[in-house]
């Protein structure tokens, strides 16, 4: 590759390689560590983690904490739940922010800022500001506790996140390729689908993800509007451990596990498909 | 404006189709309008009419004026929670995306060139997993680590002699916000690298090649080109990464619950014991339409320099 | 030269319609029961490994044979969920026909208050709940119409009770050679000789709660009933700097000087608390009957025993959470059913067994000899209506004030005196508020 021999030109070698390596290498570990920490406690017997504190390591392999958590809870289910809202927020959201951006970035339309704002302001907003109108709101259309209400709101949430990058990236989308497509005699419709969304796959899947795990990890809304245990999501199940005065710290770490495994599963997956799709679409 | 004295025929095929333009795009927006309408602006009117009064939660509100405000001003906690508050952005808006970018180009540059892009794809999945992890596995996972006691931070610094060193880290006021300050910066991290090497994806290696050839050396590709290119994801991760700062309360909620005293109050902690705990919804109100005042001011001034910037760069 | 890629419209496609398929799913029938008195929907946070649980379990087994034909829907909540949204979740159809509440003025009160509750006062004299109830335990029943507990109208009933008492590691007494102390001045020496040895002598929770009921323990050492219901109750203003609580400031941070208290406890939890002492690194803690089922679950490798607080006729303690029956509840005379059940003997004897505080439980009838003292330490209290309840019950929001306040007192931050102006004028404010 071009890229490679001219990079070879007075670079010193190997020596900065493994520095670069190990430096890299050292902060992610430390950056992992409280991961351990977790699977660490998630498979160890309460009687141990009251006898040696949570740092330690476990004489034997616990399974039990994480078998009893998961039909306490009925986690097959809460797992559903939070893959069905997050799933849906994430394909929602893409779709509405891919709208506006386009409208917004590529279409260039006057007050664009005032319209960057608006939806912006769906991410400006902290949460306990809307709480209390939205469950009233929820509760008028009957929708209060229930998943359709979280699935609404967060992609609301996320699209205005959404909007604002994409706005910005297509700001900068290549004006030939519209161009040709118009002269083509593609409307603005075919335009965004045939042209915009395969160029821009790469910052779309990225977005995917983000709204993905944002929304799987999400609580205090969930826990305000997922009442009933058949809809609760993973954090909110999550939630049922921390007690009035005591807390249950290996199952807490149990429960952890569970928690973080899809998402993490989730993020490894994509990350190919991401990457995949960058050899593929590539801007030229 | 248009000018119509120096424009005889103001509906040319020209302006008429920059006019049917216009309307043309506003039809794509119509979904993210209804959805915004629905379920936030309408919740935003309700929550600033709802600061204007004394209610509970339940029952029917008392209008009672600008009571709440007058109360803000002179309430320390809430000065207080904003004083954290520059703290915060400091460890979740700055460090992250000064670190983030010198990791994603090193990362992107170099790693993923000279060693692979496996490589440096692992690397910024562990960068990033913090973000993945629940906020409340943060805060007991974290409690654990900077432990007064038996905590590995602490263990650490004895071990190798720093003992000294060792202090109550989430319980000492001096200290407790450092501490989350640290936190946040090790939850954030990850974010900017994934944004700006997705955004280094786009440079056009034609102008490395280019670089290459003129002689410039590693750094001054970096910030001549690299930085340059994806100005659209710094800003992006700048604006975001100081909004989720001036938001920030989950990650509070479980580290420290605004404590020790007010060491660690933010806005929106303030804002939820007042809904939640004390069942003040007009007080919480105020705080929290305060909060969404000043985090609207200053995205609208960031959105300003961004769109002056990107029309000066002509393109 | 752009390629068309197919991929776009049928990943789009593909988009669509999963998205789709994905939020009918979501609409899903919820099947909402009505108040057909077939079902009866039933709320609580406690364990099933705890004494509660256990015990509650029981009674839905015995609820259930006697109520051919009805089927109780138990759902496990998470305290903070319940907590923080009580107020909402009641004040719309989506809750239960009776659930576990917390008991004080900031929690049923409010509810009360609100008119989220039922008024169970006629139940109660039909049933006759209020002769298995002592008057301290009623307290925390009973609310009047400003929320203020104490008062004449019965919105919830308790089947435990609750206290704080010492816990304490007896090898590491016997080391010393130290026995029960059963004087004030003889729990100080005892606390003495751990520190002349270099033991640190209480675990102490200084960011949650366990720190501030120490306080309080130290403020009942001075105090009669009139100040409990004076404080509690507001039946008088109370005097922050009156002997009660100057006496409790002082010698707390008298407690952080001597080394009685650890200088670095601002910042353990409640659970860290427990789990230092379980492993034996403290001799003593100071904390509630919540912990006791924990603790003989978990201490293998000493002997721990537990006395009351010396010096006082008056405890941290309470009625315990009670079964509240919302408005809204669609079959409460089910909800009232069940609670009848669970205040029988058998099921209060099964509390007490697996090492709850029962209100109405024979000690007698209790075969496990820890239990049986955990129990009749309560009774002795109970009959001597020695109940005085939590410092962080009488304000909303309280309990951030108290835990920042000894937070500083522990910290050295702040005199005593500054910390009581602190924590006085929250009090003061919100029984300002409550007059209106």
């Amino acid at each position: 590759m071009v890229a490679a021999t001219t990079a070879r030109r007075g670079r010193p070698g190997r020596l900065t390689a493994s520095t670069v390596l190990i430096g890299l290498t050292v902060l992610t570990l430390l950056v992992l560590a409280p991961f351990l920490v977790v699977a660490l406690n998630a498979v160890k017997a309460p009687a141990e983690y009251a006898a040696n504190g949570p740092l330690s390591l476990p004489g034997e392999l616990y399974l039990r904490g994480i078998v009893d958590f998961w039909f306490r809870v009925d986690f097959g289910e809460k797992l559903w739940n939070s893959f069905l809202i997050s799933a849906t927020v994430a394909v929602g959201a893409v779709v509405i922010s891919v709208l506006n951006a386009y409208a917004i970035g590529i279409g260039r339309m006057r007050g664009r800022l005032a319209f960057l704002m608006f939806f912006l302001l769906a991410n400006l907003l902290p949460q306990e500001a809307l709480v209390y109108p939205l469950y009233y709101l929820s509760k008028q259309v009957g929708l209060y506790n229930s998943r359709i209400a979280v699935i609404i709101i967060f992609t609301a949430i996320q699209a205005a996140f959404g909007t604002y990058l994409l706005s910005s990236v297509f700001r900068d989308f290549p004006r030939q390729l519209l161009e040709a497509a118009a002269m083509d005699g593609a409307g603005k419709w075919r335009v965004l689908w045939k042209v915009v969304v395969p160029t821009s796959w790469p910052t779309l899947s990225v977005l995917f993800t983000f709204f993905f795990i944002w929304t799987w990890n999400e609580f205090f809304l969930p826990l305000i509007f997922l009442i009933s245990n058949d809809k609760q999501t993973v954090p909110v199940a999550l939630g049922v451990l921390q007690g009035d005065r005591m807390m249950d710290a290996t199952t807490t770490s149990a429960s952890a596990l569970l928690g973080i495994v899809p998402a993490v599963l989730f993020f490894l997956i994509f990350q190919r498909t991401l990457t995949r799709g960058v050899l593929a679409g590539a801007v030229k | 404006m248009a000018k119509p004295l120096t424009r005889p025929h103001p509906r040319t095929r020209a302006g008429a189709s920059a006019r049917k333009a216009d309307y043309g795009y506003v039809a794509f927006l119509l979904p993210g309008i209804v959805l915004f309408l629905a379920v936030i602006v309408v919740p935003l009117l309700m929550n600033i009419g709802i600061s204007f009064t004394r209610w509970s939660g339940v029952g029917t509100p008392e209008w009672i004026g600008f009571d709440n405000y007058d109360r803000l001003l002179h309430d320390t906690n809430f000065w207080i929670s904003f004083r954290n508050i520059g703290f915060i952005i400091l460890a979740m808006a700055v460090l992250p995306t000064l670190l983030g970018l010198f990791l994603a180009a090193v990362l992107f540059d170099y790693v993923a060139k000279r060693i692979g892009p496996r490589t440096a794809s692992v690397f910024r999945s562990g960068l990033y997993l913090p973000q993945v992890l629940p906020v409340a596995v943060t805060g007991i996972v974290w409690g654990w680590i900077l432990h007064p006691s038996y905590g590995a931070l602490n263990s650490i610094l004895d071990r190798v002699g720093l003992g000294a060193l060792a202090q109550n880290w989430l319980g000492d006021p001096a200290y407790a916000l450092l501490s989350v300050m640290a936190v946040m910066v090790w939850f954030q991290l990850g974010y900017p690298v994934v944004m700006f090497m997705a955004g280094l994806q786009r440079v056009d290696p034609e102008l490395y090649e280019a670089a290459d050839l003129d002689g410039a050396g590693w750094f001054q590709r970096f910030t001549r080109i690299a930085v340059h290119q994806i100005r659209p994801e710094i800003y992006v991760v700048l604006v975001t990464t100081t909004i989720a700062a001036l938001k920030i309360f989950g990650q509070i909620f479980v580290l420290t619950r605004g404590g020790p005293g007010n060491a660690t109050l933010v806005p929106s902690y303030f804002a939820y014991q007042n809904f939640f705990e004390k069942a003040d919804a007009g007080y919480g109100s105020a705080i929290a339409t305060v909060l969404t005042a000043i985090i609207v001011v200053l995205t609208y001034l960031f959105l300003r320099i961004q769109t002056r910037d990107e029309r000066l760069e002509g393109s | 030269m752009f390629r068309q890629p197919r991929t776009g419209t049928r990943t789009l496609i593909a988009a669509v319609l999963t998205a789709t398929a994905l939020t009918l799913s979501a609409c899903g029938a919820d099947a909402d029961d009505s108040g057909d008195g077939s079902t009866l929907r039933l709320w609580h946070y406690e364990g099933a490994n705890s004494a509660m649980g256990i015990a509650w379990a029981e009674a839905i087994k015995q609820f259930e044979a006697s109520h051919p034909g009805v089927t109780v829907v138990y759902e496990e909540k998470g305290f903070e969920q319940i907590r923080q949204n009580a107020g909402m979740i009641l004040n719309s159809d989506q809750g239960p026909d009776i659930l576990e509440y917390n008991k004080g003025n900031a929690t049923a009160g409010l509810l009360s208050k609100q008119g989220l509750l039922t008024d169970l006062s006629d139940v109660v004299a039909e049933r006759g709940w209020d002769e298995m109830i002592s008057p301290s335990v009623a307290t925390t029943c009973r609310y009047d119409a400003n929320g203020v507990m104490g008062g004449d109208t019965w919105y919830g009933i308790p089947n435990y009770g609750e206290f704080v008492m010492v816990y304490y590691n007896k090898d590491m007494f016997a080391e010393y050679d130290l026995s029960v102390p059963t004087a004030f001045a003889e729990f100080e020496g005892v606390l003495d000789t751990f520190v002349d040895n270099g033991v640190t002598p209480i675990s102490v929770g200084g960011a949650e709660y366990p720190a501030q009921q120490i306080l309080y323990e130290l403020a009942l050492t001075q105090a009669d009933r009139s100040f409990v219901d004076d404080f509690q109750l507001y039946a008088n203003p109370v005097d922050f700097h009156g002997p009660e609580f100057s006496y409790a400031a002082t010698t707390f941070a008298e407690w952080v000087d001597k080394g009685y208290i650890g200088a670095d406890s601002a910042g353990i939890k409640a659970e860290d608390m427990g789990v230092a002492f379980t492993q034996g690194n403290f001799p003593i803690m100071i904390s509630g009957s919540w912990w006791y089922g924990r603790m003989s679950d978990e201490i293998t490798d000493f002997e721990w025993g537990t006395f009351l607080f010396p010096g006082s006729d008056l405890h941290p303690g309470s009625g315990g959470n009670i079964w509240v029956v919302p408005s809204n509840a669609k079959n409460k005379d089910l909800a009232y059913d069940f609670i009848d059940i669970t205040m029988q003997p058998d099921i209060q004897n099964l509390l007490g067994e697996s090492g709850g505080v029962p209100l109405a439980a024979d000690p007698a009838a209790i075969t496990n000899p820890k239990a049986k003292e955990l129990i009749e330490n309560f009774n002795t209290l109970n009959d001597s209506d020695g109940l005085a309840f939590y410092p962080d019950w009488p304000a909303p929001g309280y309990y951030d004030v108290l835990v920042a306040g000894v937070q500083q007192l522990i910290n050295g931050s702040k005199s005593p005196d500054e910390v009581l102006d602190e924590i006085a004028k929250p009090y003061n404010d919100n029984l300002a508020s409550i007059g209106e």
